[in-house]
């Protein structure tokens, strides 16, 4: 694939994980805090995400899986998702935080339970969409190319 | 909320942000050398804070608990802007603003939190924050901060 072909298709698949709410201003954000003396900000920042999210998750597993569960503790733990989820641009899994921290103060061990299957569908959903979008670029650098920096002209 | 990019000229041959990585563009330039201070233990959202304050030409240290920033405050350093997280590990943020108000620090404090409720809201502007934001920093809400107090100085 040429590189012009290349970069076009990145374009088209950034443009459509804003489209589909799995991405928001937040990440274009994100993308603007990298330059030249920081060239793998992105990908640094979203690789601790995705390692302090999956931690968050088994703990919250852990936690509603308690004989006597602490609802606090559940939610703390989605109250810190909920913000590094919302820091990085990852829509989905904010707003499914949102639904969730409802459950916890309904004190619902089911309701919660379903929250955190939510949780991590969009958790899971986002990993693979910025992985992939990362492999693009990837190619893209690979061919001798460079990455243009989204625009949001939605 | 479409970001802003705002290269803010202060003229007057301000001082520029001062960044430890000096090839770095800096979206801002201030009258005056600003400093700040970010208290989060969320790796991840302390990094964001701080990166952000540093494009904006802040230089900004971090920290992960509220005891290191009232041990930072109490041995001398001051900041012109404070970002705290409400919910810290074993020192509240509230308990932090307090004990750093009392201290006699005369910073913009700004509390935050990835959900605000009117409780949280009440005990942190009592304990002495300034203003009171959700999560993420957005610069269509800190550089207008940053402005006010450079203006200020």
């Amino acid at each position: 694939m040429e590189l012009g072909q290349m970069q076009g298709r990145l374009a088209e698949y950034t443009r459509s994980l804003y489209m589909e709410g799995i991405l928001d201003a937040q990440f274009l954000q994100l993308q603007q805090l990298q330059d030249e003396s920081n060239p793998d900000f992105v990908v640094e920042v979203v690789s601790l995400f995705f390692e302090d999210s999956e931690k968050l998750l088994n703990d919250i597993a852990r936690a509603l899986d308690q004989q006597s569960v602490d609802f606090k503790r559940v939610d703390a733990h989605v109250h810190q998702l909920k913000g590094s989820s919302a820091s990085v641009g990852a829509q989905r899994v904010k707003d499914a935080c949102v639904a969730f921290r409802n459950c916890c103060e309904e004190q619902n061990v089911e309701g919660c339970l379903r929250c955190l299957q939510q949780v991590k569908q969009e958790h899971y959903l986002v990993k693979n969409k910025l992985e992939t979008l990362f492999r693009l670029e990837q190619q893209i650098v690979a061919a001798g190319g460079s990455v243009p920096m989204a625009e949001m002209t939605f | 909320m479409a970001p802003t990019i705002e290269s803010v000229n202060q003229g007057n041959g301000g001082f520029e942000g001062n960044n430890k990585r000096s090839d770095r563009f800096v979206k801002a330039t201030w009258k005056n050398k600003l400093t700040a201070l970010v208290v989060d233990n969320g790796e991840l959202c302390r990094v964001l804070e701080r990166e952000n304050l540093r494009a904006y030409g802040v230089e900004t240290v971090a920290v992960e608990t509220g005891e290191a920033a009232v041990e930072l405050i109490a041995s001398g350093s001051t900041f012109n802007l404070i970002f705290i997280d409400m919910y810290l590990p074993t020192m509240s943020g509230p308990e932090a603003v307090r004990q750093i108000r009392a201290m006699g620090a005369r910073s913009k404090i700004i509390g935050l939190t990835a959900f605000i409720t009117e409780k949280d809201e009440q005990d942190f502007f009592a304990a002495g924050i300034d203003e009171f934001f959700e999560k993420p920093l957005d610069p269509d809400w800190f550089v207008p901060i940053i402005r006010e107090v450079d203006n200020q100085i």
